[in-house]
């Protein structure tokens, strides 16, 4: 057996040595290259879990933001034609109210029209029985003055 | 007259002269010594790639971005292919988790090692000492002390992870079954088995490494500038299979060792 140790060159202290020096390797590997690979691999996959995630809540969110614009415009149009309708009651209302009042108004005016040619009439009336009686006085006095003279 | 072939990995063969021909150096050569522990030229170049690794990682891991650059995006593959497979094998996640760490280290350490060592230098820079050639650097891979080492840490890794998920006495039931003779004679075969990995897992990558090196430079010295070429290239391809046998068979006795002792047979 020492023959073949020596033979080899097998010693204790060199053996010691390559396994420190392979246990400086293993150690310095880990700590400059496996942890940070394997670290941002890690990180590299929690990004696209990540993003993964969010493409499918904005798909949701725009899905969503759809629904609500086409219920707001629905809304809006119901609205619009609430407003309209109602405008157009408004107009006919007013428009009726006119009418009525116009109406009235003529009225109005044709009875005031038929009372005044009424008064003008009992006047005119009035004024000839005047005339007639004072002419009447005139001839009778006529009639006297010739009767005496 | 002492002349050396120095390739790129030289140091492992030596041609004295024709007639000595090629021998071969099996353990790492020693340059000096610091407080009467050995400095050998292989413990310089897993420094060396230590500091490689250590510096590329601290560099890259702090220019790490949620959005991914090219080579970021290729390491992050990996992990995240590495990290799937073991957990198909452990059958946990968490499990996975926890020993992908160790299982990356040793195959990046392993394979960076093997690639490094055909680069120009490992093994032709060196120093005369006593007219002897002594290079610098060595791939540690070709080190029995490094690959038993690796074997050691693997081992105490499966050992400890067995006897913490299965508790002690279960789990040495895998081993010491006095319920039957076949039961017992089976345990004792589990037992030798598992402590022949630490031979197994250590002489392996040694032998395969090694042999390549000595393939190369064989192959250089009938062949020279032509032949070792090609077998570079495919000693560098077995650099990376065998680091990734390594690393692969530690997570498979590591499944070994947490499976209920029921179920393993």
């Amino acid at each position: 057996m020492q023959q073949l140790f020596s033979a080899f060159g097998i010693d204790w202290h060199l053996l010691i040595a390559q396994a420190v020096n392979f246990g400086i390797v293993l150690i310095a590997l880990w700590y400059f290259l496996y942890k940070p690979v394997l670290a941002v691999l890690e990180k590299r996959q929690e990004t696209v879990a990540k993003g993964v995630e969010d493409a499918a809540k904005a798909e949701a969110l725009l899905a969503g933001a759809g629904a609500e614009s086409a219920k707001r415009v629905a809304a809006a149009d119901e609205e619009a034609e609430h407003i309209v309708s109602a405008a157009r009651e408004a107009g006919n209302a007013e428009k009726a109210r006119l009418l009525k009042e116009a109406e009235a108004r003529a009225v109005a005016v044709t009875k005031d029209a038929e009372e005044r040619a009424k008064e003008v009439a009992a006047r005119a009336e009035r004024e000839s029985e005047k005339e007639v009686a004072r002419l009447a006085v005139l001839a009778a006095e006529k009639l006297l003055k010739k009767h005496y003279d | 007259m002492s002349e050396y072939i120095a390739y790129g990995t030289g140091h492992l063969v030596e041609c004295k002269d024709m007639h000595e021909g090629i021998s071969v150096v099996l353990k790492a050569e020693q340059l000096g010594s610091v407080f009467g522990f050995p400095i050998t030229n292989s413990l310089i170049m897993a420094w060396l790639v230590m500091a490689l690794l250590i510096f590329t990682a601290y560099i890259f891991g702090r220019s790490l971005s949620l959005v991914p650059g090219k080579i970021q995006a290729g390491v992050e593959w990996a992990f995240e292919g590495a990290i799937a497979y073991m957990a198909e094998v452990l059958e946990s996640e968490a499990l996975a988790r926890r020993f992908f760490p160790l299982v990356a280290s040793i195959f990046i350490f392993i394979a960076v090692i093997n690639e490094i060592e055909f680069f120009p230098g490992v093994g032709s820079l060196g120093l005369w000492h006593a007219s002897e050639f002594l290079p610098v650097l060595r791939a540690p891979t070709t080190d029995l002390n490094f690959t038993l080492a690796l074997a050691m840490i693997a081992f105490f890794t499966i050992e400890v992870t067995g006897i913490a998920m299965l508790g002690f006495f279960k789990y040495a039931g895998k081993y010491v079954n006095l319920k039957s003779p076949v039961g017992f004679a089976v345990g004792l075969i589990e037992l030798i088995s598992n402590l022949g990995r630490l031979v197994s897992f250590s002489f392996r990558l040694f032998g395969n490494i090694f042999a390549g090196e000595v393939m190369v430079l064989v192959a250089g010295y009938f062949l020279p500038y032509v032949l070792p070429a090609p077998l570079m290239g495919f000693e560098m391809f077995i650099g990376l299979i065998q680091a990734l046998v390594f690393a692969m068979l530690t997570l498979f006795f590591i499944k070994l060792a947490i499976v209920e002792p029921h179920e393993a047979h």
